[in-house]
């Protein structure tokens, strides 16, 4: 526990949070479920904490016409698995954000703190890649975007900059997109995924796959994109080789180390036994 | 700083940290119904509800409490005495440290799911250990709080 | 009648040691070794004094430097010279708040000079190895001499392995298998904790610590006091399995208090629970048993050897071994035994008592091997139980005759049982059954006191020396004596007394406290009635006042149904059903609850709960990482009690606490082997093992 010459402050517009991120050694506070642990232990040592849940501009899911979310960073996970509109437009996201921990953490933590902490364990950072999600991100100077697949940059590090932060999360509109997103908890079920695999289809008005995005958590420094998925692109009913030869492509693709959850050796097994899987579990009826 | 917020019903005033837990606040308060057992979140010893939402108070930083209405086990036991009850009846305890938090998890689920199916009972409770009971009557006293709205 | 605690832990007004405020108290935060060997070369606490509320920082130098222990005293209060694994006490800050003792704490350097380690028993008994304790055999109550060997807490024998070794040699049917378990915890949930008041010589204590009689005398020892000036104080515990036996931090807390002048408090971070006080001894086990053509055994030798850690200190039996590896054959007619359990020191934390010490772990090999044996024999596993199984009247392989032998029945009724309703399988997976027996005999002849006072509108007050530790001792004493005086149990009042009100108790532990109370319930009770009820009746039930107990045993057979996906290996466990032998039963539902909670503390031995034991160190620290079961991850819960069993005492009870979590890892890992045809001989048995069991099978 750091000795006590640490303010809190709670700005109530984006331009004071900003304002007070900028300040030196200042951090932003999302629900705490991070944060908390590193103050408690002494981890981080800031001068100043800034509670982003009363900015009006980071909270609430808002619509595009065409169904295209655009989730405020201070969003809950328990908000947004309930999120009628996620719900409509991307139950997979909803569905990822409802597993996440228990209920006090999801009561709390918010999907902008979830972003920048970049534990590569979680579950819906992998979702939202497969949904070809982008970040915005303000700093007091302006305002710039970041497609999800260029935030992380290493383990436990993100695209952000001092000062910067996370505002919003949009989730592009996609027409007859299937998102299927699978947590391989082979221990207790109450547990970071050994892996986690989220994969979105999106068909044509032929009915053939316009788009197909595969992406693991849990098996590498950061959340990781498959690019063979784009293989399946034009195919109706990919077959059994075409599956597995992107299931292959996943198990060469994730970078895992040896931990609790399993070796690597065996987490890459599994990201190609869920990956099949998932694909099948997508592609298939229901 | 100061730090003012309801607790159990009433209007609390007190000095705190800015980065001091909920739970050292609450437990300094006297009120030690609130438990802190693996101080990372997980066991579930230190719910309380903030503003009807059920919250880790070792992680939870008790300036985000400012302003908002704070249930603890105490206060439950005056105000929703049938839901302590219900652990009582069911026997839905053994050692007890982890019950206060069991009954302020069931009060979580009585406000934000009433209708919880046997599914969502164990997958919501499932955030709070108990090494003693085997969970069985765990379970049973959590069926009769929702039981008993 | 609900138990009589219910309501005040319910509703969050039970206070627990760590809920204690004294007027003036400090607090207490410890500064741990980095290292696992090392002298200390220097303490540098300048910093530390700094922070604003430290009142003072204190090493082995301040303090008293007698050790400690419940049997062998080798544990120093704060490490002197030496440390001999990650987590020891070296340093301790006493502040005005917990807050600036741990900011202080982290502030403490400590600079050593690296020792060469061992961190595992296979090296500390190795040729050669670094010593951990140059001559542990000096150590008061020390079970070894230095003729024994190095690195060595104990070593117990039983049997001879020649006599085996030939009974074997005639054997049809032989298997030799090792099986290992893995580092793990009791589990409790509150963090052990302790107050501690020192003023004008007189010591009072309120600490998480369930034997208080015991750690009266032990802090007397250790510290040079009179026992006399130590007063335990009642308190309410958050859980035990065998955890919060010892003085732990009392000793140094004691110490504290006196130099400071204050009341002291300290309550430990989980993660020191996890990793730094008396978490279970991992073992590795190697087991030789055969049978001739009929399948029944003719001759069975177990070797174990468990990493014991830095000390001795926190293992209360005088041979400082595990009754639980002693008694691993215990269940079954065995002609030739022999049993050897070795324990070594090693620089890793210090290793307890857990829930049934030992027999998690012997009774998860020997379990497993008879399975093998069977598939070797070519008999089905439940038949060749059957056949080995004593029948009343027959000695038991250790030699004695019991009073009854209901294994049999036992078993009977947990295959019919489980075989009624099967469960569901997931379409894919591959089903397995496995069954596992235990037997557990009763302790010695019950030491303890109680009180009975007249209370106010004709109630009684029965004054008891043990803690409720959960188990429901309080509400089984007022059930008790409700039925022994035919009053109203809402007449009775239960109370713990400090060790300054009754003479003698062992603590809660062992599976006596049932046992031991009814008795002496039964005797207060018959005083009682004879003095009408005006006068206060004491028992008190001394070493030697009793004759030896019946000879009574209790058995547990559990039958595990699990689902195996071949693919990733992923075990569920499906079902565990546990039959249990038993007498009469005083209070069913927390009965019942020491079957459903041992079934699933077994489970997680079974299948989830492992520290990551790597070089003394620990990586999973939090309960985040060791993983205990949660609603989650239970497996259906079915119990089957075979009544009509003789127990013990007027109460005709036996013992249930330390059962039903002891053979279910080996039934787990048998309905394993039936579903895959793989066995797994090392705990926990996780979906990784299996699914490369699976893949070396399908290679061959």
């Amino acid at each position: 526990m750091p000795a006590a010459d640490v303010s809190f402050s709670v700005p109530t517009s984006l331009e004071e949070a900003l304002a007070e991120l900028a300040e030196e050694d200042a951090i932003a506070l999302g629900g705490g479920t991070s944060v908390g642990l590193l103050l408690k232990n002494g981890l981080i040592e800031p001068q100043k904490i800034v509670w982003l849940a009363k900015v009006p501009d980071l909270r609430g899911v808002a619509v595009d016409d065409d169904g295209g979310l655009r989730i405020g960073a201070a969003v809950t996970l328990r908000e947004l698995a309930g999120s009628s509109p996620v719900r409509t437009h991307a139950p997979a996201l909803a569905d990822a954000a409802g597993t996440v921990g228990n209920p006090r953490v999801r009561a709390v933590a918010t999907l902008g703190g979830a972003l920048a902490h970049a534990d590569p364990r979680q579950d819906v950072p992998p979702v939202l890649l497969a949904l070809d999600a982008e970040v915005r991100i303000a700093a007091p100077s302006g305002e710039r975007i970041v497609p999800l697949a260029e935030f992380y940059t290493a383990f436990m590090e993100t695209a952000l900059a001092e000062g910067e932060l996370v505002t919003q999360v949009v989730v592009p509109a996609a027409d007859n997109r299937r998102t299927h997103y699978v947590r391989f908890t082979p221990g207790s079920e109450d547990d970071y995924p050994t892996v986690g695999v989220a994969i979105s289809i999106a068909r044509g008005a032929d009915g053939r796959i316009s788009r197909a995005v595969l992406a693991l958590g849990g098996v590498g420094p950061t959340p990781l994109l498959v690019p063979q998925a784009r293989e399946l692109v034009g195919r109706s009913a990919p077959d059994p080789g075409e599956i597995s030869a992107v299931a292959a492509a996943a198990e060469a693709a994730a970078r895992p180390s040896d931990d609790q959850r399993g070796s690597a050796r065996y987490k890459k097994a599994m990201a190609r036994v869920w990956t099949e899987r998932a694909l099948h579990a997508c592609l298939g009826e229901g | 700083m100061k730090l003012a917020f309801e607790l159990n019903g009433a209007p609390v005033e007190t000095e705190a940290e800015p980065d001091a837990l909920l739970v050292d606040v609450i437990r300094g308060l006297g009120l030690t119904g609130t438990k802190e057992g693996c101080g990372v979140g997980v066991c579930g010893l230190c719910t309380v509800l903030v503003d009807d939402l059920p919250v880790s108070s070792c992680l939870y930083l008790a300036a985000c409490a400012r302003g908002s209405q704070v249930w603890t086990a105490e206060g439950l036991a005056r105000e929703e005495p049938e839901l302590v009850q219900a652990f009582v009846e069911h026997e839905g305890m053994q050692c007890g440290i982890c019950t206060p938090g069991q009954v302020m998890a069931a009060a979580a689920l009585v406000r934000g799911c009433p209708g919880a199916s046997e599914a969502e009972i164990r997958d919501h409770q499932a955030g709070n250990l108990c090494r003693c009971t085997g969970y069985q009557t765990i379970v049973e006293s959590v069926r009769a709080c929702l039981a008993s709205r | 009648m609900s138990r009589l605690d219910a309501w005040a832990k319910a509703s969050g007004e039970a206070r627990y040691v760590a809920d204690m405020v004294l007027p003036g108290m400090l607090h207490v935060a410890l500064v741990r070794s980095a290292v696992q060997h090392g002298r200390v070369r220097r303490v540098d606490s300048e910093q530390a004094r700094a922070v604003e509320g430290v009142v003072g920082v204190f090493t082995a130098d301040d303090v008293n430097r007698n050790t400690y222990g419940r049997s062998v005293r080798d544990i120093p209060i704060l490490a002197g010279e030496k440390v001999r694994f990650v987590g020891e006490r070296v340093a301790v800050v006493v502040a005005e708040s917990r807050r600036a003792a741990e900011a202080a704490a982290a502030l403490v350097e400590v600079e050593y000079d690296d020792l060469p380690a061992v961190t595992s028993a296979e090296e500390a008994i190795a040729q050669g190895a670094p010593l951990v304790h140059d001559a542990p055999w000096e150590y008061a109550g020390a079970a070894i001499s230095q003729e024994d060997g190095h690195n060595l807490q104990s070593r117990v024998t039983e049997g001879s392995l020649t006599e085996v070794e030939a009974a074997l040699g005639g054997a049809e049917h032989v298997v030799d298998r090792t099986y290992s378990t893995s580092s793990g915890h009791q589990g409790y949930l509150e963090p052990q904790a302790c107050v501690a008041s020192v003023e004008d010589g007189r010591v009072r204590l309120w600490v998480t610590n369930k034997s208080p009689y015991r750690l009266r005398t032990q802090l007397a020892d250790c510290l040079g006091l009179d026992p006399a000036s130590i007063e335990i104080e009642p308190v309410l515990l958050g859980g035990d399995f065998g955890g919060k036996g010892s003085p732990m931090d009392a000793p140094l807390c004691v110490e504290l208090s006196r130099l400071v002048g204050r009341p002291v408090k300290l309550v430990l971070r989980y993660v020191e629970d996890l990793t730094a006080t008396n978490p279970r001894h991992p073992a590795r086990i190697h087991v030789r048993v055969g049978c001739d053509r009929e399948g029944r055994l003719t001759g069975m030798a177990l070797r174990a050897l468990l990493n014991g850690g830095a000390y001795g200190g926190f293992k209360p039996l005088a041979d400082v071994n595990l009754h639980g590896i002693e008694d691993c054959a215990m269940a079954y007619r065995v002609p030739a035994l022999f049993v050897e359990s070795t324990i070594a020191y090693t620089n890793t934390v210090p290793r307890g008592h857990m829930r049934s010490p030992g027999a998690p772990q012997a009774i998860f090999a020997v379990e497993s091997a008879l399975d093998e044996l069977a598939a070797e024999a070519g008999l089905d596993p439940v038949d060749l139980r059957r056949r080995n199984l004593p029948r009343t009247g027959e000695p038991s392989s250790h030699g004695t005759t019991w009073l009854e032998a209901r294994g049999l029945e036992t078993l009977e009724a947990a295959v019919k049982h489980a075989r009624t309703e099967q469960p569901e399988v997931p379409p894919g997976w591959r089903h397995g059954e496995g069954v596992a027996v235990y037997v557990r005999g009763l302790p010695g002849p019950p030491v303890t006191s109680v009180r009975l006072v007249p209370a106010p509108e004709g109630r009684v007050r029965v004054e008891v020396p043990i803690p409720e530790t959960g188990t429901g001792s309080h509400t089984m004493v007022r059930n008790r004596l409700a039925a022994e005086l035919g009053i109203d149990p809402e007449q009775v009042e239960v109370v713990q007394v400090s060790t300054e009100e009754l003479p003698i108790d062992p603590g809660v532990g062992g599976s006596r406290v049932t046992v031991g109370m009814s008795e002496a319930l039964g005797r207060a009770a018959e005083a009682w009635r004879r003095g009408g009820g005006d006068e206060p009746v004491a028992v008190e039930l001394r070493p030697g006042d009793s004759a030896a107990s019946a000879p009574v045993v209790c058995y547990c057979a559990q039958v595990a149904q699990v689902a195996v996906d071949p693919v990733t290996g992923q075990v569920k466990v499906l079902e565990v059903l546990s039959s249990v032998d038993v007498g009469d039963i005083i209070n069913p539902a927390a009965h019942q609850m020491q079957i459903d909670g041992g079934a699933v503390m077994g489970y997680g031995f079974a299948c989830l709960e492992d520290l990551f034991e790597e070089d003394g160190q620990f990586w999973a620290a939090n309960l985040g990482e060791f993983k205990i079961p949660s609603t989650n991850d239970l497996p259906r819960l079915r119990t089957v009690l075979v009544e009509g069993g003789q127990g013990v005492t007027s109460a005709n009870v036996k013992p249930v606490g330390e059962l039903a979590n002891v053979p279910t890892a080996a039934a787990i890992a048998n309905a394993v082997a039936a579903a895959t045809g793989c066995r797994i001989r090392d705990l926990p048995i996780t979906s990784e093992k299996v699914f490369w069991a699976i893949e070396e099978e399908s290679a061959r």
